[in-house]
Formats: structure tokens, C-alpha cells, sequence
């Protein structure tokens, strides 16, 4: 096999069989893996979640995963937040010619390992290879089909006056690691990104309850945006206390240097989960039993009052609106 | 909270003396006054004002446009902090430079600039360097690597500023400073000793919430005794001396002269450039760019709210047409600008 994706692997003759073959077969290859038009499933006896996600990230690869592995669990996330179990993947690759293939089987070796841990099969595809400039290395769009589950319907609107605000772990690490990746900032720091696929973490909460009112992950914008939201489609406020947001030491280390806040920083490993105050406790003890969720906390509680607000319990115990994120994360001077 | 923090706090909350006015000229302390809702503690005798600290803020609109025409005429790679990127010149911003293909970096210290130019010998790098004395010897340094490393590719538009002519300028305006800790942790606490002998009052402050209460409380306090006062309150970090290496590399580079500060005009002496003997790094120089005469929008009132004279919410423009996300006035580009704070945290 070439060294070097190039236009011809494109080209749909035989060089593309051999980049399937080769990389995307071999690694992927499952038995409901289609060389077909398109694949053939059993339908769900119950109803199913569908949806969609797109990916690019700069850079491609970064300490705790690279795009191939986030591509996955963004769309396994995805469905986890309506509860649904994860079942079958698509995912169509936009590679830039010139793109080492060795960088593109890295890429689709994670995408395979996150699959095999998140239970899910990849059963069609495609790829496509753009000319030198037009992506940056590659591009990815994954689509997924979940089974709902029996007596769970979370949702953005359900949230309810008293519910607790969860976060199933740490805030702001795969913002802040996509951050000091770029080099951009000099800045060394021992941090990881949380992108995980988190079907595992989040079922394992069913054996306790049921009524989780509302699952979200936390991706762009990170927990504030996502709060946000969840306090606009429930018409619902919602106050959370600065003191109980688990933050790794150095990622606030890093947000105070850059003058950023890791409410605002992308998660991709971490939901926000609403859920009666009374289930909190055992909630929050299962998450710290899970791999991914061992930094779990209660934040907060959802209110009646301030509909579409989110406020914050500051330091000296006054309390402050979160300003509503916005725009692009520019670091600040000194 | 601490013990000490928590008298604090009841002294500023049971305050009931003659209103004092006290001015924090730090965009961090502005920033986390807010953030951490110190102003919902005070009582309405007790009025806090933002003065002109936020460098981004007091940089004028011209220099946003040298750095435009450096884009634009001479495609130079333009190395920024963050915050710069909003600010409007008087057409276009640096956002709106890289959107039209102009090549800006984010760049978090001038050190990172001066790397990037080592390493990408054919572009044209320019480091757009504002900052007070905190920020100043960073890019000094720039200037210092980049003479050892032999570089033309590199350069520094400057727009430095020092706090020392802004004081007794704008002491009519409040009774107290809170002195900027993070300046003095480099300047050390000489002039704020001097400006005592002229009869102007003012305490160092840290940047947490318990430092920034007894600060305020320190004031509070102090002002009743109606006589000039000083006092450290951020002896952590702050030495009578400071930091002399810092100085003696500012010394050693830069030199002063007049300054524009967007929105209250020039302030002679305010400013600083680099020496003659390193002219060779001096942006306006290598490029000869023309005088710059920008124009911001007429009914902002960002000039008086950096002197503490209105409100915010006293400007016509003010969450109408400009929001941090639309910036008109730089006072709303940086979050440590006074109307961003007071439009992201509201108006209490």
C-alpha cells in the first residue's frame, strides 16, 4: 500500500478497494459491515434515537485520544443523552491528499477500539479525499442508530424545580488539552482529554433509576453553554455553587493563566445529568465507582425561579449570573 | 472565607460613614470584583469605579489600524494576545483581518513571538505589544532574544503604557486607588508612596476574594481618618522594591513618551517605545507605516467610564448595539473591560 493518500484513492477504482480493504475492513470489519450500497440491520423491536455529528479538530491527535475516537463517542454520547443503547455506526471520511496513510490507520485503529468498548458496530461508510488545503488532514461524519430503553425519556425540557445539576466528572479537559495542543501558548501541563464513550457510565445508573429527567454531554461550550440550554428548553432556572464543580488542578491552574473559565471549555467524556435531589447520593456513588466518572459532584439544583438563568454561589458566598458564553475562547492578556 | 476575610466583609457591609469613592485601575481586580460579587456586599455608600487598568481597553484606535495596514500592505504575520483580537479599529478588527486571510496568531507572551518568527524565517512577524509594567519586560525580552538570535523577520508594534501620569490625573475622580498588585509586584511600592506625599490615598490589592475584601475594608477604614494614606494589603507578592531586574530590562529597551489612551486623550510621558540602539525591532520603523488618525464611534462613552465620570449603562450604545460579542468601545472587548463586566455579570 501507498505511503501517501493521494487523489487516486479517491478516485473510486482500485486504489480506493485498497484503502478499504486495508485499512477501513481490517480494522473495522464486522459482520454487518457492508460492501453494499448500504447496510442491512434488524429493526429495534422498540423505537430508536438517530443522529449525526461532524468532526474536525485541530490538532488531529492529542494526549488522551485523536479524531477517530472522538468521532465515535460523540455520536455514542449523543445517544446515550436520550437514553438510548448505541447499536449501529456509520461514518464518512473526508481525507486531505498527502495525509500519511500511517496517520489515517491510527485514526481509524481508535475509531475500532472505541467501537469495540462502546458496544457498537460500524456498518457503512465512505470515503472521499480532497485536494491539498481543502480539510485539514481528515474529516469526519459518523452517524448513529440507538435502541430506547424502557421507561427513560430524558430530555432538555423535563428539568424540574429540585432537581440536583450532576456532573458525572471533571470539567473543561479535552477544551483545555485541544488548547495547549496547538502550541500555541508555551505552556506545559499534564492534561488529558476526557473523550470516552459513555453508554457504559451512564447505564449503569439504571439499575438505581430510572428517572433521570434530562442527560446531556457537554461538548462545545462546555458545562455553562450546556446549563444554558437546559434552563431556556425547561424554562427553568438553575444555581450551582463554584465551590462544588470538580476542576483537575491543572486545568484551573492553566484557565487562570489564560483567564478562561472551565465552565466554558469543552467535554468530551462528561455529561450533565438532571435527576431528583433524593436519587443524588446513590447516583453520585455509582458515577465514582465508573472509570470515567470517579470525580462525579452535585452542582447545583434547578429553580422555579429565574426562568432560562443560570446563577453561581461565588467564594464569598454572594451569588452572580453566569455570563452567557459567547463567540470564540480568546485568552486574555497578563 | 478566613477569619481576617470575614471581618473584612462586615466591615464593608455595616459600613454607615460619608460616601467614598474608591477606584481599582486593574482590569483582573475589575474582572473579579464582579466575578466574585464583591459589589453586592457594599452598602450605597460605598462606590467602587472602574478606572482605565484593562490594557486592551486604553489602546487607541490607530494603533488597531497600524496593525491592520501591516496586514494589509506589507502581509506581515501579526502575533496578538487574545483580547486584542475584538477590539475595533476604524474599520476592521483583527478578527476581521483573519477572516479576509490576513495571518494572525494568538500568542499568550511576546516570547512566543519571537519563537514563531525563529521558525518561520520567511514570514514577516509582528508582535502587537500593549501592556502595562506586568507585560512590558515579556516583551523586552522578545527583543533581547531576538537580537541574540540574529533575526530581521521580527519586530514589535508598541503601545506600552505605565501607570505613574495616569494617577494624579484622575484623582479627583476617587478618594482611594486600589494600586493594580500585579504592577507593583514589579514596580514595587515607590510611587505609591510618592503619590501619598501629593496627597493621594490608595492600598495594593491581591486578586482573590478574601485579598480584595481586606483592600477594600483597608480603605474603608483608613478614609475615616480624612488624611492621605498608603498601605500594602498584597504583601505576599508585593516588596517595597520590587522587582529590579524587571526595571532594569524595561530601562535598559524602552524609553518614554507621550501617549494616546483610547478615550482620555494623550497623557504626556504615559507611554513607551524602544530605545534607538534596537530600533531595528521597531515595527513603525521597519515598515514605515503612516501616521494613523482612527476614528472610534462618536456617542461612545468609554473615555468617561475609564475615568469613572458615568456608568455603563449611562452610554447610548451600552447592550444596544454594543455587546461583547459586537464590540464598539474597547471597554467591552476584554472580559477585564469595565463594560463587559458590567454587561456579562449585570448592573449590580
Amino acid at each position: 500500500m501507498d505511503k501517501m493518500i493521494t487523489l487516486a484513492h479517491g478516485g473510486g477504482g482500485r486504489k480506493t478497494s485498497e484503502l478499504i480493504n486495508n485499512i477501513f475492513r481490517k480494522h473495522l470489519g464486522n459482520e454487518e459491515f457492508t460492501s453494499d450500497d448500504a447496510a442491512v440491520l434488524e429493526p429495534a423491536a422498540k423505537k430508536i434515537a438517530f443522529t449525526t455529528d461532524g468532526f474536525i479538530v485541530t490538532p488531529w491527535r492529542f494526549p488522551g485520544g485523536n479524531i477517530g475516537k472522538l468521532s465515535l463517542c460523540g455520536t455514542v454520547n449523543d445517544l446515550t443523552c436520550m437514553g438510548a443503547h448505541p447499536k449501529w455506526l456509520s461514518c464518512a471520511c473526508v481525507i486531505e491528499e498527502g495525509t500519511p496513510v500511517d496517520d489515517v490507520e491510527e485514526i481509524v485503529r481508535a475509531m475500532a477500539e472505541t467501537a469495540i468498548e462502546a458496544g457498537v458496530h460500524i456498518v457503512c461508510g465512505d470515503t472521499k479525499v480532497a485536494g491539498r488545503g481543502q480539510v485539514d488532514h481528515m474529516f469526519i461524519t459518523t452517524t448513529g442508530i440507538g435502541e430506547l430503553q424502557d421507561g427513560i425519556y430524558p430530555k432538555g425540557s423535563n428539568a424540574t424545580r429540585g432537581d440536583a445539576v450532576i456532573v458525572t466528572n471533571d470539567i473543561g479537559r479535552h477544551g483545555c488539552t485541544i488548547l495547549l495542543s496547538r502550541d500555541q501558548y508555551g505552556i506545559d501541563a499534564d492534561i488529558k482529554s476526557d473523550c470516552a464513550p459513555l453508554w457504559g457510565t451512564v447505564s449503569s445508573l439504571f439499575t438505581i433509576t430510572k428517572n433521570l429527567h434530562t442527560i446531556r454531554d457537554a461538548t462545545r461550550g462546555g458545562v455553562g453553554t450546556v446549563l444554558y440550554e437546559l434552563a431556556r428548553e425547561s424554562n427553568k432556572g438553575i444555581r450551582i455553587d463554584r465551590s462544588k464543580i470538580p476542576v483537575d488542578p491543572a486545568v484551573a491552574g492553566v484557565c487562570g493563566m489564560l483567564g478562561l473559565d472551565p465552565l466554558y471549555l469543552a467535554c468530551e467524556g462528561t455529561m450533565v445529568i438532571l435527576a431528583p435531589m433524593d436519587d443524588a447520593g446513590k447516583i453520585v456513588e455509582k458515577l465514582h465507582s465508573g472509570k470515567y466518572s470517579r470525580n462525579a459532584a452535585v452542582i447545583g439544583t434547578v429553580t422555579d425561579d429565574e426562568p432560562g438563568k443560570v446563577f453561581v454561589k461565588t467564594d464569598v458566598g454572594t451569588e452572580m449570573i453566569l455570563p452567557e458564553p459567547g463567540g470564540e475562547l480568546l485568552p486574555r492578556i497578563c | 472565607m478566613n477569619e481576617s476575610a470575614e471581618r473584612a466583609r462586615n466591615i464593608i457591609e455595616n459600613y454607615n460613614g460619608k460616601k467614598i469613592r474608591i477606584m481599582e485601575v486593574c482590569g483582573t481586580h475589575t474582572h473579579e470584583i464582579f466575578r466574585q460579587g464583591i459589589r453586592k456586599l457594599l452598602p450605597h455608600n460605598i462606590q467602587l469605579i472602574s478606572g482605565p487598568g484593562c490594557p486592551v481597553c486604553v489602546t487607541p484606535v490607530s494603533f488597531i489600524d497600524e496593525a491592520v495596514w501591516l496586514s494589509e500592505n506589507k502581509h506581515a504575520t501579526i502575533c496578538t494576545f487574545g483580547d486584542l483580537m475584538r477590539v475595533p479599529g476604524t474599520e476592521k478588527s483583527m478578527l476581521d483581518v483573519r477572516r479576509d486571510g490576513g495571518k494572525v496568531q494568538i500568542v499568550y507572551t511576546p516570547l512566543d513571538a519571537e519563537k514563531y518568527a525563529e521558525e518561520n524565517p520567511s514570514e514577516k512577524v509582528v508582535f502587537l505589544s500593549v501592556g502595562f509594567e506586568t507585560t512590558t519586560p515579556a516583551s523586552c525580552l522578545a527583543v533581547r532574544n531576538a537580537a541574540k538570535a540574529g533575526l530581521d523577520n521580527f519586530s514589535i508594534l508598541t503601545a506600552n503604557k505605565t501607570m505613574d501620569h495616569a494617577y494624579p490625573l484622575l484623582a479627583d475622580s476617587t478618594d482611594a486607588y486600589l494600586y493594580p498588585g500585579h504592577v507593583q509586584a514589579i514596580m514595587g511600592t515607590a510611587i505609591c508612596k510618592r503619590l501619598l506625599k501629593s496627597g493621594i490615598s490608595g492600598v495594593v490589592a491581591g486578586f482573590t476574594a478574601a485579598e480584595l475584601l481586606t483592600a477594600i475594608a483597608t480603605c474603608v477604614t483608613l478614609l475615616q481618618d480624612d488624611k492621605p494614606f498608603f498601605c500594602n494589603c498584597y504583601p505576599r507578592v508585593v516588596t517595597d522594591d520590587g522587582s529590579p531586574a524587571a526595571r532594569v530590562l524595561m530601562q535598559k529597551y524602552m524609553e518614554p513618551i507621550d501617549a494616546e489612551w483610547r478615550g482620555i486623550g494623550m497623557i504626556p510621558g504615559s507611554g513607551l517605545k524602544l530605545r534607538n540602539e534596537f530600533s531595528q525591532f521597531d515595527a513603525r520603523l521597519m515598515f514605515d507605516i503612516p501616521i494613523m488618525h482612527g476614528h472610534s464611534n462618536p456617542a461612545c462613552r468609554c473615555g468617561e467610564i475609564l475615568r469613572g465620570s458615568v456608568l455603563p449603562s449611562e452610554c447610548p450604545l451600552f447592550g444596544k448595539v454594543c455587546t461583547p460579542e459586537h464590540p464598539i468601545g474597547a471597554c467591552m472587548v476584554s472580559r477585564e473591560g469595565t463594560c463587559s463586566a458590567y454587561y456579562q455579570y449585570g448592573r449590580n
